[in-house]
């Protein structure tokens, strides 16, 4: 079994129920956001709590991709996912042939490995339609 | 603050230029700019160059085989508006009063000796490795003006089209092609529904322009064309843009700019803009204020933005057929809406125009609406 890594600390964390992203909420206003911040972007605020984000949201916009980058090979999904706290995250999306895109769908975080590095298993996280 | 002139504008060719290096064609523009202006090289005061790929000390590695050594020098960069921020570092310099002369470079030179291609990402940047690329980020707009404003991928084509159509006119541009809706719609596919034909290609290539205050340009010129309006800004945090077809930085960048011309959408001529992704002139009609929010599809099917049209949008063909240098397009769309003023833009004149706006934006960071946008409005 390959060693596993993630692609970024702090970003997210795993679980026997799916894991989640975290995320900061400012203990002034309320506002929330990812990437984490140590510093409200609203108010400016010092004080955040780390918050674990909502695994479903809906399906803001996505693009298929068909040249490669640096870590992917085409054709690879990508999308902005809306989550119920008021964020907006870019991720890649998990494909399957049985069901096309549509803006607004229901999709839902998957924690996994998303490229090799180093002879590493890279862990980050994508969603998938529900 | 004084008032600056376009006094000389110079480019090279655009297009892929393997043997030639960065800094020869920056050395082609620069002189080029040199002399439509009419100076000597020990005239220039000043000077700023913009470049991103493979930058370092441009400014003094083209200067000095220009006859221009010593001055105070800058290297900058903003990505695409890389060539912007040169400009507004030498109109800010002569409108302070520090100096009288100064010429802005942007040259951009692609390595293709890499394997293959594969899409520029930013290093370091969460998103960039996540797979956020120009092409993507641009496609999940495009998705979204397809869902939101009833833009179709035909519109999108349309721009493409046009902007083709004026490449033919100009012969600095890489393609001088024409094309049909259904040609671009089937060009190969990069990132849906962004096919090739819908992107700018890679192109090497220089511009320059030579600014200067009033009181010399009138020992050059009796008919200056002025830099009457000018902003340069950085995008807002993304969680504040509430859809992403709607640019509230863009929007910003253009009523700083034109608040300071004293002018508003409706006195614009012509206008020169960051089309590197053909759907995303449609957002910039609406950034610009040519059409009210929400009303760029229709604009664009009226023919408004064609040459010959009520407001031409990119007559020099744009980044998608003259070429997209990534820090030499800020300078050169300067210096195209300065070749329109004064009646030197050949076949592709936008005839009568007093006034014009240049306009160019770049860069993508995770957490912000853009990178930066740069516009300067130009009369005669």
């Amino acid at each position: 079994m390959a060693e596993r890594k993630p692609f970024h600390e702090g970003l997210f964390k795993e679980g026997p129920d799916g894991g989640a992203l975290l995320g900061s909420k400012c203990t002034s206003c309320g506002h929330v956001f990812y990437p984490p911040t140590g510093r409200c972007l609203e108010c400016g605020h010092e004080e955040l709590t780390e918050i674990e984000l909502s695994r479903r949201g809906a399906l803001y916009t996505y693009t298929i991709g068909y040249m490669p980058t640096s870590h992917f090979m085409p054709p690879y999904a990508l999308g902005e996912i809306d989550l119920p706290e008021g964020v907006r995250v870019f991720a890649p999306l998990e494909m399957t042939e049985a069901k096309p895109f549509e803006v607004g769908q229901d999709v839902e975080l998957v924690i996994g490995k998303l490229w090799e590095e180093g002879g590493k298993d890279i862990i980050g996280y994508k969603f998938k339609i529900v | 603050m004084r008032e600056v002139v376009v006094l000389g504008v110079g480019q090279s060719v655009f297009g892929k230029l393997p043997d030639r290096s960065a800094v020869s064609l920056g050395v082609e523009a620069a002189s080029k700019a040199i002399k439509d202006a009419g100076i000597k090289p020990s005239d220039i005061q000043v000077a700023y160059t913009s470049r991103m790929l493979n930058a370092g000390t441009d400014s003094q590695k083209i200067l000095k085989d220009v006859g221009v050594v010593g001055i105070e020098m800058f290297n900058v960069e903003n990505a695409c508006a890389g060539g912007s921020t040169a400009v507004h570092g030498v109109w800010k310099d002569i409108s302070y009063g520090l100096y009288d002369v100064g010429i802005a470079i942007g040259v951009e030179s692609f390595d293709r000796t890499g394997p293959g291609t594969t899409l520029l990402a930013a290093k370091e940047d969460l998103e960039a490795e996540l797979g956020m690329t120009m092409p993507a980020k641009f496609a999940l707009l495009a998705r979204r003006q397809m869902a939101e404003c009833g833009a179709t991928i035909e519109d999108f084509a349309h721009v493409s089209v046009k902007n083709h159509h004026h490449g033919c006119l100009n012969p600095m541009a890489q393609y001088q092609k024409e094309f049909t809706i259904e040609e671009v719609v089937s060009s190969k596919m990069i990132c849906d529904p962004i096919t090739l034909l819908q992107c700018c290609p890679q192109t090497d290539g220089a511009a320059a322009v030579v600014l200067c205050s009033i009181e010399v340009a009138r020992k050059h010129t009796i008919n200056p064309v002025k830099i009457i309006g000018a902003a340069l800004q950085s995008g807002d945090h993304k969680h504040k843009q509430k859809d992403i077809w709607l640019s509230p930085f863009g929007a910003k960048t253009a009523n700083m700019a034109y608040e300071m011309a004293g002018v508003g959408p409706d006195d614009i001529d012509l206008v020169e803009m960051h089309d590197a992704f053909a759907c995303e002139e449609i957002v910039r009609y609406e950034d610009l204020g040519l059409c009210k929010r929400g009303e760029g599809v229709k604009l664009l099917r009226s023919g408004a933005t064609e040459l010959g049209g009520r407001i031409p949008v990119n007559p020099s063909g744009g980044l998608l057929s003259l070429g997209h240098p990534l820090s030499a397009s800020g300078v050169r769309v300067v210096a195209e809406v300065a070749l329109h003023l004064q009646g030197r833009a050949g076949k592709r004149q936008v005839e009568g125009a007093k006034v014009g706006l240049a306009h160019m934006l770049g860069g993508a960071v995770t957490g912000l609406e853009g990178g930066a946008c740069g516009i300067h409005i130009l009369a005669r």
